[in-house]
């Protein structure tokens, strides 16, 4: 791999010479062979830290290999057969499939209402739109002890305020249990998904047709019906692209769940992403970790070719 | 866009606009005055809302104790090279999709962009024993290298639809001029497409300052470890919760991240939705 990046520097330089006389033939073969030189660098990193890994773990999925067997043994289907069979792993893709839904309809949510609102013109709005974008920067951690801190049973501002206002008579120990548990990694990862999603739809916004949208007010259109009208309608195409991100994303999310609930209480917020970790990396059982992560990729693959056949419009 | 000339339609909109604003900021204004609060104020059931005494404690203790700033140069190392690393493969390569046409670009544009799907969790457990092979686990250079996982993808594709956008024109009168190809896109692209080059660096630098999985688990040994999983170590672990010192340490964590958005913000953001609002 460190060769694949020196590479970059110097290798190519030598054939990289074009004369200005070459036929068009020779042209085409040149671009060709340019072509491919400025792409081999990032595309030897791409096979080795990449593609080897991720076919190699599709590959361990049909594999006994754990602490008892050092060395891959092939077995079939037999790592799915106790997948299906498995009550833990199965809650597990229930488990995900909340996350997921809750999170993205979350964000999107808010992401829009807040892209509209800033979108509206007032004094500050530049500031305000910058500063919306800070959740979304903060290091994981940070996050997760941000959230943590909010949530936290005795001293958090959250059973404060919620006691106080009367909603509930006893502080409530968020993090240790189930749908408490769950709130709290939905609302903290929708906290930071919504300032990206809301900049997508503020550059869905800006090609919004000024002048037809002033001959719908004339004619008498309210705020709402403009809304429903001209402005949603106008957004489709950036809204699933948005939820398609945000199902991507929400699918593969570790960090800030695995920082503030570790999967727990028992296996209440044991995601997808959380299921493999702990089979890999806490059990030591390779086979079953990439079978469960073989599964996982199926259950991204359907929104991944929505993203794909989009970006891939232009090229 | 909105008519808010009657009052029900601005007290709608104020309302919006304040529950999300309070959503958005609070825990941000949260987590900076616990950091400024002392131990005795921070730990109360019905806490205050500002500091009433200004404490500098957390922080004072955050540096004396040393391992915050060994972590803050770890995650600077491996940052600022995994960006580096990053970028300087995603130039060549975008270049090339953008600015070459040849049989198989296609299929390798699509190759690398589906590798964004790949699960990161699924990807690490296979880079784990490869990293281990190679005798880097544990190291800084492992961790670097296995960083490309996370941002080369995107990358490639920003800098391909900001390299589409320069007019092949000026490559092709310089190519009449004679001059070699590296040379053209060193002194002819790169000079004009400085802001592509710098979103795409801090890009790469955002996903490793602020990764967790692969840091804390490619990782092992404390002197090398960087600032996710280095935090939560010190801080949140199995013995006690200094949330004091967690809101202190964050706040250093954070502020080089921040600080370089709040200059290059838009240049950013330009280059992240560039492709998918057409």
């Amino acid at each position: 791999m460190a060769f694949a990046v020196q590479d970059s520097g110097k290798g190519p330089a030598a054939a990289l010479r074009v004369s200005p006389h070459a036929e068009r033939g020779g042209l085409k073969a040149r671009e060709r062979r340019v072509g491919w030189l400025f792409l081999a660098p990032a595309l030897i990193a791409f096979v080795a830290v990449i593609l080897v890994p991720f076919l190699r773990a599709l590959g361990l999925a049909f594999t006994r290999y754990d602490l008892q067997t050092p060395v891959p043994e092939f077995i079939g289907l037999g790592n799915f057969h106790a997948i299906l069979t498995s009550p833990e792993i199965l809650g597990s893709f229930v488990t995900t499939a909340i996350y997921v839904v809750l999170a993205t309809a979350g964000s999107v949510l808010l992401g829009l209402s807040w892209a509209l609102i800033l979108n509206q013109p007032f004094r500050g709005r530049a500031a305000l739109r910058a500063m919306s974008l800070i959740p979304w920067v903060l290091p994981s951690t940070v996050t997760a002890f941000v959230w943590g801190w909010i949530f936290n049973s005795r001293f958090g501002v959250l059973n404060a305020l919620l006691t106080s206002l009367g909603v509930i008579d006893y502080p409530t120990a968020w993090l240790s249990t189930s749908g408490g548990a769950m709130t709290a990694i939905v609302i903290t990862k929708v906290w930071f998904s919504v300032p990206l999603f809301m900049s997508f739809f503020l550059a869905g916004l800006q090609s919004l047709d000024k002048e037809q949208l002033e001959a719908a007010r004339v004619d008498g259109a309210h705020n709402l019906a403009l809304l429903r009208d001209h402005i949603l309608p106008h957004l489709k195409p950036v809204m699933l692209v948005v939820i398609v991100l945000g199902v991507i994303g929400n699918l593969q999310h570790f960090d800030t769940i695995f920082a503030l609930t570790g999967g727990g209480p028992v296996r209440a917020t044991s995601v997808l992403s959380i299921e493999v970790y702990r089979r890999a990396f806490d059990q030591w059982d390779i086979g079953m970790a990439s079978a469960v992560g073989l599964l996982w990729v199926a259950t991204i693959l359907p929104a991944a070719w929505f993203y794909l056949r989009h970006l891939l419009k232009g090229a | 866009m909105f008519d808010l000339s009657t009052p029900l339609a601005r007290a709608v909109f104020a309302l919006m606009m304040g529950l999300i604003a309070l959503f958005l900021f609070f825990p941000i204004y949260w987590l900076v005055i616990s950091a400024f609060k002392g131990n005795a104020e921070l730990y109360q059931i019905i806490p205050t809302l500002y500091p009433h005494k200004l404490s500098l404690g957390h922080f004072t203790n955050a540096f004396e104790q040393g391992h915050l700033l060994r972590n803050l140069r770890n995650s600077l190392i491996v940052s600022c090279s995994a960006a580096a690393l990053n970028t300087l493969l995603a130039l060549y390569a975008g270049y090339s999709f953008a600015k070459f046409r040849y049989a198989g670009r296609r299929g390798v544009m699509i190759l690398l962009l589906s590798a964004q799907v790949f699960p990161f969790g699924l990807l690490l457990i296979s880079i784990y024993p490869i990293i281990t092979d190679l005798g880097l686990i544990d190291t800084r250079l492992g961790l670097i290298l296995s960083y490309i996982v996370f941002a080369l993808p995107v990358s490639t594709y920003m800098l391909y639809s900001y390299f589409s956008q320069v007019p092949s024109e000026i490559i092709e009168a310089a190519r009449a001029d004679g001059a070699s190809e590296l040379r053209i896109f060193h002194t002819i692209v790169m000079p004009v497409s400085i802001p592509a080059v710098v979103t795409v660096f801090l890009y790469g630098f955002m996903w490793s300052w602020n990764d967790l999985l692969y840091a804390m688990t490619l990782i092992v040994s404390e002197e090398k470890r960087t600032l996710g999983p280095g935090m939560l170590l010190s801080y949140l672990n199995e013995v006690n919760s200094d949330w004091g010192g967690a809101m202190a340490a964050s706040i250093v964590a954070s502020a080089p991240i921040v600080l370089a958005f709040a200059f290059l913000q838009r240049w950013f953001i330009q280059g992240v939705t560039a492709g998918s609002v057409k």
